[in-house]
């Protein structure tokens, strides 16, 4: 792979991976985020629910986490990246990796479809008696498509 | 050991479970201590501020203790089927010593401050400090005890 070999060769990826350092603490970062951000996605999705945070409205939940997630999701994207690119020439056939790829791409379609009828519309969830539907299917995928995140990161270290 | 053979011919003999352990820890630790942050990041006032810090914490304990649960026995798991290597990590006991001042922290003073009716925002805002710093500390030993051996 040429790209792959010339990506981790540019200077500062290769110091990058070679710093006993560096690498584990890009990694440990990588891992905060998913702890603090991932909570607050299963808060949002557990309140999509109406399993938890009942006292709170959808509103209030998914606009006070709002940046925070962003902020998170961010960094922990831009960690993740540096991870893959330092070692892009193990990356680059690691089946897993792609699948992880794919699914944070699948993240992306699920905000488009839902963050203009469901993230945006929480106002008109919280007037509903009773949680809608796309409101739970929107849920349920967002905790199926980070569950499946974190397994693919997981498993992309089995592969050789 | 018995017990110890056990897991660890499990374990080694499929990597799969190995790997589904870890991945159980993972996914385990991202809800107890997304969870606890989220009691951190109100008692620091950084979101859902409509409601208190108590109620909050009502609502998530039962997800970090049920998560911490995950955690720990998968983290069992892991360490019963590569012994060895734990007993000469270097980080690996630091690890297991901030792991277990975060536990004693998170149900004594954590909680205690966090279910306070008007506890001084600065005592507040320490202790969810603390709370983050502990956890966060956690995770950054759990990735160094897989890379300095």
């Amino acid at each position: 792979m040429p790209t792959a070999h010339s990506i981790q060769s540019i200077d500062f990826l290769t110091a990058f991976s070679e710093s006993v350092l560096a690498y584990p603490i890009v990694l440990s970062i990588h891992l905060t985020c998913i702890a603090l951000f991932g909570g607050m996605i299963l808060a949002t999705d557990l309140r999509l629910l109406g399993v938890a945070f009942k006292g709170l409205t959808i509103t209030e939940v998914v606009t006070s986490l709002r940046a925070w997630k962003r902020i998170g999701g961010t960094i922990m994207i831009a960690m993740g990246l540096l991870l893959a690119a330092s070692e892009a020439e193990k990356y680059a056939p690691n089946p897993f990796f792609w699948t992880k790829m794919i699914i944070l791409g699948l993240i992306g379609v699920h905000a488009l479809i839902f963050r203009p009828i469901v993230y945006n519309k929480t106002e008109e969830l919280d007037r509903s008696p009773v949680i809608p539907t796309k409101a739970k299917v929107a849920a349920i995928l967002s905790l199926v498509l980070w569950t499946s995140m974190v397994v693919m990161g997981r498993l992309i270290a089995y592969w050789d | 050991m018995p017990l110890q053979n056990a897991v660890a011919d499990a374990l080694n003999n499929s990597e799969w479970v190995f790997a589904l352990a870890e991945c159980v820890h993972i996914g385990g630790f991202a809800v107890a201590i997304g969870s606890i942050a989220l009691v951190d990041f109100r008692m620091l006032n950084l979101g859902l501020r409509r409601e208190t810090a108590a109620r909050i914490l009502r609502d998530t304990e039962l997800w970090t203790v049920v998560a911490l649960l995950f955690v720990m026995f998968s983290g069992v798991a892991l360490f019963l089927s590569q012994v060895d290597i734990y007993r000469v990590n270097l980080i690996f006991p630091i690890k297991m010593y901030v792991l277990a001042a975060a536990l004693i922290y998170n149900f004594t003073v954590h909680r205690r401050v966090a279910t306070m009716e008007n506890p001084p925002p600065f005592v507040s805002k320490l202790v969810a400090m603390v709370s983050l710093l502990l956890w966060v500390s956690v995770v950054f030993g759990g990735i160094f005890t897989g890379f300095l051996v």
